[in-house]
């Protein structure tokens, strides 16, 4: 699990780069940057970073 | 745009976000049956709208600051101890976050394919209709359930990981203008045991994070050079969009305490259908 979430970050930060610079086109209307779709994967880049975390410390509370 | 017309929109805004009856829906309709003739695309009106939305997201803020201060310390606690405790604001927090993944990822790339929508009120009046229809179904479904005595509610912070998920994806329903973000997300709070208190709490403060990030992302309109003409229409319109946001969500959040959604599933029926049959005789466009 902590590999899928390592490899998830990554993936999410490489693509919230390429839409921040505008290389990334996918699902938008116009061309140049896209700032919110850069946003949106930073953040779940840095969510697949808190997994990671997670996974690293042991859990007080069992996943209902 | 007159001042009139701003503050009605302001007042209109502040109340249809919170209220289960869809403000993307009523910013349609609305100004439709009034022949206010706006170009939904002009940037002054857009750097307006913005400020009415940042307005009802600050309400937001304002009425749930106590939780919201708890919700933030539990998440970065749980962030920096590095595993989940017990701690229901916590387990809260963290539902929260897996609530807005759904509807962010949405309505990022759903945002602009779903504007096609706004110029139809036929369309926009149907949507509405359904809005009160799965109202109705949510109550009915929630009340047989309940009835049966399988499906006791439970707290907010006993929701499983994968209903907050849910929760969050029924939310994004509502970028379909006449589909309400809390009516979507209370019914769907409720098919999955919560009560009617805490599926809208839980509703409305999903919807606080959407609306912040969503208008926030926005501000740099609100100082383009065409939006000087309405700086004071929307800093005005701001906070009577902020004070209308606050009243609704104290009135939502005690309404919820005894009664439910069916008074807003009634409302939109009938809206919507008075709707309907003006814009197919084409009285309204």
């Amino acid at each position: 699990m902590k590999a899928i979430a390592l490899v998830l970050a990554v993936i999410f930060f490489v693509v919230a780069i390429l839409y921040g610079v505008g290389i990334l086109q996918i699902g938008t209307h116009e061309a140049g940057p896209h700032v919110k779709h850069a946003l949106l994967f930073a953040i779940l880049g840095a969510l697949s970073l808190v997994w990671i975390r997670f996974q690293s410390k042991p859990t007080n509370a069992s996943l209902r | 745009m007159t001042w009139l017309q701003a503050m009605l929109l302001a007042v209109l805004q502040g109340a249809s976000e919170l209220f289960p009856i869809s403000s993307l829906g009523h910013t349609v309709l609305v100004p439709s049956l009034l022949r206010w003739r706006f170009d939904r695309s002009d940037p002054t009106f857009l750097s307006f709208v913005v400020a009415l939305h940042l307005g009802t997201a600050v309400a937001l803020i304002v009425y749930y600051w106590a939780d919201w201060v708890r919700i933030v310390g539990k998440l970065s606690a749980s962030v920096v101890r590095g595993n989940l405790s017990d701690d229901p604001d916590e387990k809260v927090a963290w539902l929260l976050v897996i609530g807005t993944v759904p509807v962010a990822l949405l309505g990022v790339f759903l945002e602009k394919p779903v504007r096609a929508f706004f110029g139809s009120t036929a369309l926009v009046a149907i949507f509405l209709i359904a809005n009160a229809l799965v109202m109705f179904a949510g109550e009915a479904l929630r009340k047989r359930a309940a009835g049966a005595g399988t499906q006791a509610a439970r707290p907010l912070s006993r929701l499983p990981w994968p209903d907050g998920a849910k929760i969050g994806l029924a939310q994004a329903a509502a970028l379909l203008p006449g589909i309400s973000r809390s009516g979507s997300s209370i019914v769907a709070g409720l098919l999955l045991r919560l009560d009617h208190e805490d599926a809208a709490r839980y509703s409305f403060l999903l919807a606080t994070p959407v609306i912040f990030a969503a208008s926030a992302l926005e501000i740099p309109k609100l100082f383009a050079p065409e939006a000087a003409t309405v700086l004071g229409q929307a800093a005005v319109g701001a906070v009577v969009a902020a004070l209308t946001a606050y009243a609704s969500v104290a009135f939502l959040t005690r309404w919820f305490h005894s009664h439910d959604l069916r008074p807003f599933g009634w409302y939109c029926l009938v809206f919507g259908l008075l709707c309907l049959a003006l814009s197919l005789t084409k009285v309204i466009s």
